[in-house]
Parts: structure tokens; sequence; C-alpha cells
């Protein structure tokens, strides 16, 4: 069973995450690049909170930025001052436009929302695999996207929702992004987790042995719906605003590259994928502003306008290629030193 | 009354449109087992090729138009589906859907945001009256074509040699690889129909929907989502459901669109939320019949746990 | 005509078959026994190509086709019977038999080819409009082996044909094979009945767990011993 070993898988992501906190606040780095630290952590914490079922169910989820949206918003529109909402979301709920809540309910109102529209959704769907699953999650992120850009009694509909706090600094990126990594470890290490993943190698036999494989992944995904929602609270109270199409079509891409790029199977593949990606993005970013003298010397000027996304989508396609398991192969984060005879080689 | 079967035509027409992009899907998907996200983005190509010939001679930019969709179809099945043709299904999913994004990208670059008017033949915008019923020319002859399209294929899959190993190859290609059947040229003749129907949705679309006279870079994803979904939904195994499932997804945007009325406060009561009313049908239909709408027997690509 | 020298496959780091030496001279019949997962099926893949030796050389008329992928095989003069028949069930029974002309190495004498193996097994001619998944077991596998002899090979290669088929069948199929010999087809035959095989075949290869364990002759068909011998004995 798990032992002091097998926290190094834990504390070695949670370490670079508090480095990357820490270089990001660190007083010789401009306003602009914290920003972009604070996006990386973030997207840390989404991509994660997707990995928690891909990862663990082998069941691919195209609609999961649907839970990160609900957490998104609700955070968000519960967080804007009520005497703005009249003006921001007409045409809410009573419920809703008279209150507020501060920064910390927020976000465990959101991981709320999250968990219970995952739980729904999910009680459903969980039947299907493979490419039906896919589909039908995917046809949960349109009907989601749809409603939120234009039901106005529970948001702000088409228009934007702003005036959000943004609460989420680098502590409570870093810290958020933590507790998220922290729940990942917990739950794949846990006897739910080890059965769902039983069940993603060999369905059959993982059924034989009394493992009910439904309502395992209903529970991880319900698990990673409320992770999601919470990684939803994080975004929007890092951006501030806040439209539909945020958490549409494009963040869908981009986290899903995330994963991918890092390597579906494991906790610490869903780390580095989320933080390389970021910081090619970053790279693309800069580059197409001019800041990067390299660039401009070997291109003559800076990056075309609108090419970050170009960019990460072929080191997407090129890391398919070459690595299909990912940058990490699917492993989880070791520390490389000898072993030591007849001692077991631990595997996630 | 004659209102009503306005929009029942033009739901078979927007119909005919799906069904033939299902069709387009669908070929490829039977000889390589990929379902092609970037399939919509070799439509836009070809309206992109066709707005920027708008001064040209129609067939001269009919012309170029099928040339450049073809050339995309080939590159992307030499550059990406080659190489990806051993991975798991997700993989090649999720590769797909990378491939659409690069493409929309270089689109963005390139063209911008802002679309591009796309004229080909204006004279088929125009109404005819039949039986007092205003119909305009475009819906017939998009009805037209595709009836015309799927007999031409439906002879070539069952009176050619070509056809026949194709069907083979989708039924079991390890099989038909050891009878002696070149994997290759089967592929090769699969991506380049799926290209040219391609091709003849480029030219039609701009002229059929109202909404897509302007060629945009996401031109053609929300369509091609739709039908990937009604492809799914129809039963992905077979060319005869996913067209149907095509087929069904077109005439329930079409007729949706029709009859929701414009305004309402609640979800799906009103024409905004088509989409979100589309979805939630594909949704309640994959639990139904995960299998498939239109599948008789067992025969699958997908499990139920 | 068709030689195995040293052939080595693996599937990931398990060894299938391990240095295996084989051969098969023109116009014979030669069978290959052995116990289930013995490596007998994966010995005929490899020669069609469909999977990759990892050692060892695969030579037909003198030159190496190891290496080479099913399409070129076939057109080299080899064609295969496949294990479980794998007829297209959905295709009619002629469409089946189009198919097999895919592997031809010419087109002239397609139409002759087509009426040879209609003549060698009459219920192909009678039922040709049929879905092929209708046919019977026994049918089916006539079917099969018909598939595979419209492209005129060199060599056929069946893979256990007497497989799930009831005795009489069995007969119909093992006389069949006597026909094709006589047409100038040498045969490579994969089979689980152990006794008809060796009585049947020029000559008999038992393989167990990979490798070679010894060679019979029609003379051994009744002696059930050096059988047992060979499928269980030695490691």
């Amino acid at each position: 069973m798990s032992g002091r070993r097998d926290l190094v898988e834990l504390i070695g992501p949670v370490l670079v995450l508090v480095i990357v906190g820490a270089i990001g606040s660190m007083g010789f780095v401009d306003p602009a690049l914290e920003v972009e630290f604070r996006g990386a952590l973030v997207s840390v914490a989404i991509v994660v909170a997707l990995y928690v079922f891909v990862g663990n169910s082998g069941v691919i989820s195209f609609g999961h930025v649907s839970f990160v949206a609900v957490g998104a918003f609700a955070a968000g529109v519960m967080t804007i001052p009520v005497e703005l909402k009249p003006t921001i979301t007409p045409g809410l709920f009573s419920l809703l436009g008279e209150h507020s809540v501060g920064n910390a309910a927020s976000l465990v109102l959101a991981a709320v929302v999250g968990g219970v529209f995952a739980l729904l959704v999910g009680v459903p769907l969980m039947r299907l695999s493979g490419l039906a699953a896919g589909i039908a999650t995917f046809a949960v992120l349109g009907v989601t996207y749809n409603i939120l850009n234009n039901w106005t009694k529970i948001g702000p509909g088409p228009l934007t929702l702003t005036t959000v706090p943004e609460t989420t600094g680098l502590l409570q990126a870093t810290v958020g992004a933590t507790a998220v990594v922290t729940a990942a470890f917990a739950y794949q290490r846990s006897r739910y987790g080890r059965k769902l993943r039983a069940s993603r190698e060999d369905p059959a036999a993982a059924s034989a042995t009394g493992i009910h494989i439904h309502r395992e992944r209903l529970w991880a995904f319900a698990l990673s719906g409320a992770l999601s929602g919470f990684a939803g609270g994080l975004f929007v109270h890092a951006a501030g605003t806040l439209q539909a199409r945020d958490v549409y079509l494009d963040l869908t891409f981009l986290t899903l590259a995330m994963l991918v790029v890092g390597g579906v199977g494991s906790l610490w593949g869903a780390v580095v994928g989320a933080l390389a990606v970021s910081a090619l993005d970053s790279f693309l970013l800069r580059a197409e502003s001019g800041e990067i003298g390299a660039v401009n010397d070997v291109l003559g000027k800076p990056l075309w306008g609108g090419s970050r996304l170009v960019g990460v989508a072929v080191f997407m396609a090129v890391i398919l290629v070459l690595l299909p398991n990912g940058l990490t192969r699917g492993r989880e984060f070791k520390v490389p030193r000898l072993r030591h005879a007849g001692q077991p080689d631990t595997a996630a | 009354m004659t209102e009503d079967v306005q929009v029942f035509v033009d739901a078979i027409a927007l119909g005919s449109i799906y069904a033939l992009m299902a069709v387009g899907i669908g070929l490829v998907f039977g000889v390589l087992r990929l379902v092609n996200f970037a399939y919509g983005q070799l439509i836009m190509a070809g309206a992109y090729a066709l707005a920027l010939t708008n001064d040209q001679p129609v067939l001269l930019s009919i012309a170029l138009c099928f040339g450049v969709v073809l050339a995309l179809s080939l590159a992307m099945e030499f550059a990406a589906f080659r190489p990806l043709r051993r991975a798991s299904p997700t993989t090649m999913l999720v590769a797909t859907f990378a491939i659409s994004y690069l493409l929309q990208n270089i689109a963005l670059v390139r063209f911008g945001a802002i679309g591009k008017i796309v004229v080909v033949i204006p004279k088929l915008s125009e109404p005819v009256t039949i039986g007092g019923v205003h119909i305009r020319w475009i819906t017939i002859v998009t009805i037209l074509v595709a009836i015309a399209v799927f007999a031409a294929l439906t002879l070539l899959l069952t009176r050619t040699t070509i056809g026949l190993q194709m069907r083979a190859a989708s039924i079991d290609s390890q099989t038909a690889r050891l009878l002696g059947v070149r994997a290759n040229a089967v592929i090769t003749t699969a991506v380049l129909i799926s290209g040219v129907i391609a091709a003849i949705v480029a030219v039609i679309l701009p002229m059929a929907v109202p909404e897509r006279l302007l060629v945009s870079p996401d031109y053609a994803l929300r369509e091609t989502i739709i039908v990937l979904v009604g492809v799914v939904v129809g039963g992905i195994d077979r060319l005869l459901t996913a067209t149907l499932g095509g087929f069904t997804m077109g005439l329930a945007v079409g007729l949706l669109s029709g009859f929701l009325p414009s305004t309402g406060t609640w979800p799906f009561t009103s024409s905004v939320y088509l989409d979100g009313a589309v979805f939630m049908l594909v949704i309640i239909v994959l639990l139904l019949r995960p299998e498939g709408l239109f599948v008789r027997g067992r025969r699958a690509a997908v499990e139920r746990v | 005509m068709l030689e195995l020298s040293g052939l080595e496959v693996r599937y990931g780091t398990v060894p299938a078959v391990r240095g295996l030496d084989l051969s098969v001279g023109r116009g014979e019949i030669v069978g290959l026994i052995g116990p289930n997962g013995a490596g007998k099926s994966t010995t005929l893949h490899a020669i069609m190509g469909a999977v990759r030796p990892s050692a060892g050389d695969i030579r037909l008329s003198g030159s190496s086709i190891r290496g080479r992928p099913p399409e070129q095989v076939v057109r080299a003069g080899i064609a295969l019977v496949p294990e479980g028949r794998r007829i297209f069930s959905e295709l009619t029974v002629e469409e089946n038999l189009r198919l097999g002309l895919s592997g031809r190495r010419s087109k002239v004498g397609a139409a002759e080819a087509v009426e040879r193996v209609c003549e060698l097994f009459p219920v192909v001619r009678e039922s040709r409009r049929r879905q092929a998944g209708l046919l019977s077991g026994g049918q089916q596998q006539q079917l099969a082996i018909g598939r595979a002899l419209v492209a005129e090979p060199d060599v056929l290669l069946l893979d256990e044909p007497s497989l799930g088929l009831a005795p009489t069948v069995v007969n119909a199929v093992f006389e069949a094979l006597e026909a094709i010999r006589t047409r100038g087809v040498t045969i490579l035959l994969v089979e689980q009945r152990a006794q008809r095989t060796v009585a049947v075949a020029d000559r008999t290869y038992v393989i167990s767990n990979g490798e070679l364990r010894m060679t019979l002759g029609p003379e051994d068909a009744g002696d059930t011993s050096r059988m047992v011998e060979a499928y269980f004995g030695g490691s």
C-alpha cells in the first residue's frame, strides 16, 4: 500500500508549483509576467481536475470545461457587488441578485456547483464509453455554453461579467493548484481510485471481481467536476471578467492539449503539461509583441499575430506523433536514484 | 400552411448538406477508424478559395475550390492520418481536434477574423414559386446534388472493384490486406472522395444557408460538430446509418430553427437555444441507444458498461 | 519452394516462435501441428507479413520475402486461408470471391480462375448471390479456401481449416486439399487434428512452445506415443 516513498509523487509536483509561485512573486518580475505565472497555476488546477477523471477512467471527456464554466460563473456572479448586479446581470433570479458572498465562500460554492452538475450529468452518461462518451460529453458542453450565453436569470447571458474581485493572486493560485493536486493524489491512492484504474486496464476483469464500473466512474466524474468548478472559481477571480466564450472551445482545446502533451495517465503528466504549454504560450505571446530578441533576429520582425494557438497546436501535434504517451510517458514524479537490489519499483 | 412547407423543404435541404458531410466523414472513418474533426476546415478552405476569386469566372472559381480542398485533403492524409494510423482512438480524436485548431488559426493569421463574402452563382438565391410555396432555386439544387452524389457513391461502392475493396476494408481491414487489397490505395481513394464532397459542400453552403454567406476562420465548425454528433448518434459503423444520422441532425436543426419562437425566457423555449436543444436531443438519443439510432442488431463501435 | 530459417517472432518481449526451420517443397503438402499457443498461427502470419519477425529469414523460391507487407506477399504468390475463415459476412459470396482477385499477379485469367474454384466447390456457384454470413460453417470454409485460390497462388497457407466443422465436412476439406495439390499448388497446413494431418501430408512438423520438436511422416500416423511425446515432452 502507500508508503513514504509514494508521497514523493505528491511532494514533487507540489514543490514545483510552490517554486513557480515563488518565482512569480519575486520583486524583479514585471507585473505582466506575474499574470502569466498566475495563469499557469490556474491552468494546472484545471488540467489536474480533468485528469482526475480522464486519467483514472480512461474515458475521454470533451465537456469538462462545462464544470469549469458553471464554477466560474457561480463564483463570479455571487461575488460582484450587489449594487452593481442590476447593471451587469439584469434579470437574475432574486435569490442570486440580492446576495453576495466572499472570496473563500465563492470558491466553495464553485466546487459544489461543479460537483453537483457533474453528478447529475454523470448518472446517465457514465454508462457510455469510447466514442459515444466523448460525443455525449461534448454535447453537454454545447448545452452548457448555449444556456450560459443566453439565460439571463442565472448570469449575464450574452453580456460580459465584470467587476469580479481579483482575489486570485499568486498565493491563492499556488494554494489552489496545490489543493487540487493533493485531492487528485489522495483520490488515485485511495480504494476508489485504484478500482477505477483497474477498470481502465480491463473492464471485463474488473467487473468480474465485483468492481462496479458505473459507480466508480460516477464518483470520479463528480470529484473531477467539483475540482473543475473550484478551478473555475480560481479562474474567474484571476481574470476579473468572464464571458461564456472564455470557457468554451478554446479552453477545451487548450486543456486537452496540456493534458495530452504532459501525458494522460499520470498526475505529474497533467502538471508538466499545463506548465509546459503555459510556458510556450507565454513565450509566443512575447514573441508576438516583439520582446524576444532571438525571434526578431530570425524572422526579421515579431512573430505574426495570432500564431500563438498555431504554435500550441503544432507543438501538440508534434508531441502526439513523437511521444504518444506525452512528455512524462504517463509516469509519475520520481526522484532519480539508485535502486537497491530486491526493492520493487513503485509504478503508478 | 405554405410557410410550414417552406420550413420543411428548407430543413430537408439542410439535412441533405449535413448528410453529405456525414458521408465525407463516414468514408474516412470506415477505412481508417479515424474521426476527422478537421473536416470543416476543408470546407473552410474551399470557401476561402471561392471568396478570394469572387471576381473570376464562376467555373474557374469552382475549379480552384476543388483544387484547394483536394490538395488539403491529401496533405492531411500524408502529414497526419498516416503517422497516426496505429494510435489509440483517443489520440486520433485529439489529434484531429488539434489539426482543426491549427488550420483555423492559420486562417485567422492569414485572413483575419472578419468574414469575406462568398459569391458563387447569385441566380440560385432567387426564389421560384411552386404551388404557392416560395422556394429558392438553391434549395432544390442542394437536394438534387445530394441525391446525385449518393447515387454515384452507391454505384461506386457496389459496382467497382475499388468500391468493393473500400467496403471490405471498412469491415475488416486486416483480412482485406491479407487478400492483397492495397491499403494505401483504398485510403487515398476514400480521402479523395471525402475531399470532393467537402468541395461540393463548400460551393453549396454559402448559397444555401444565409448565415454562411461570409467565410471566416471558424467556417463550418458548428456544422462539423453537429454532423459529428449526428454521425455517432446515427451509428458510425456503417456509412448508411452515419449518413442517416447526419441527415436527421440537419432536419432537426432546420425544423427547430423554423418552428421555435424567437423569444422566450426559459432555456429551450426560443430560437437562441437552438444549439442547446439539438444537443439535448443528442444526449437523450445516446442514452437510449448508445450503439446508434439506426443500427439494427448488436454491431457497434461503442460499448455499454 | 518456401523456406523458413531461424524464424523468431516476438509479441512484445514474449517469444511466440523461436529458431524455427521449416521447408516446403514444390507440390508438397506439409503439415504444421502442435498444442494451442505453440506458435503455428504466428508462423503463418509472419510468412504473410502480418507480423514482423525479430530474427530469421523467410524465402520464397530462393528470394527473401521477410518484412514485406501482406499486399506484396500475396502478389509474390502466397495466399492465406485465415483461422476462423474471416469471410465478410455482409458481402455476398460472389463479392467475397472478387475480393480474392485483388491479390492476383495478372488480371488475365481471372474469370477462368473463378470458374475453376466453382468446379472445386460447387456450393460457391450455387449460392453466388447469397450473403456470405448465411452459409453454413463448412460452406464458409470452402468459400474461404476458394477466395484464396482465385488469386492463383503458388503456395496456399491454411490456418486450422477444420476448426468447428462437423466430421463429414472435415472429410470434404481434406479431400479438397488433394485436389488443390493436383492443380499444382503447394500447401502448408496448420491443424489441430494431428492424426489426419500426419496421414495426408508428405511431411508434418510438430512445434510446441514456439520451437520445432520433431518431424513426422505419413507412416507415423498411427503412432500416438510419438505425437504425445512431441506435444508434451521436453521443455
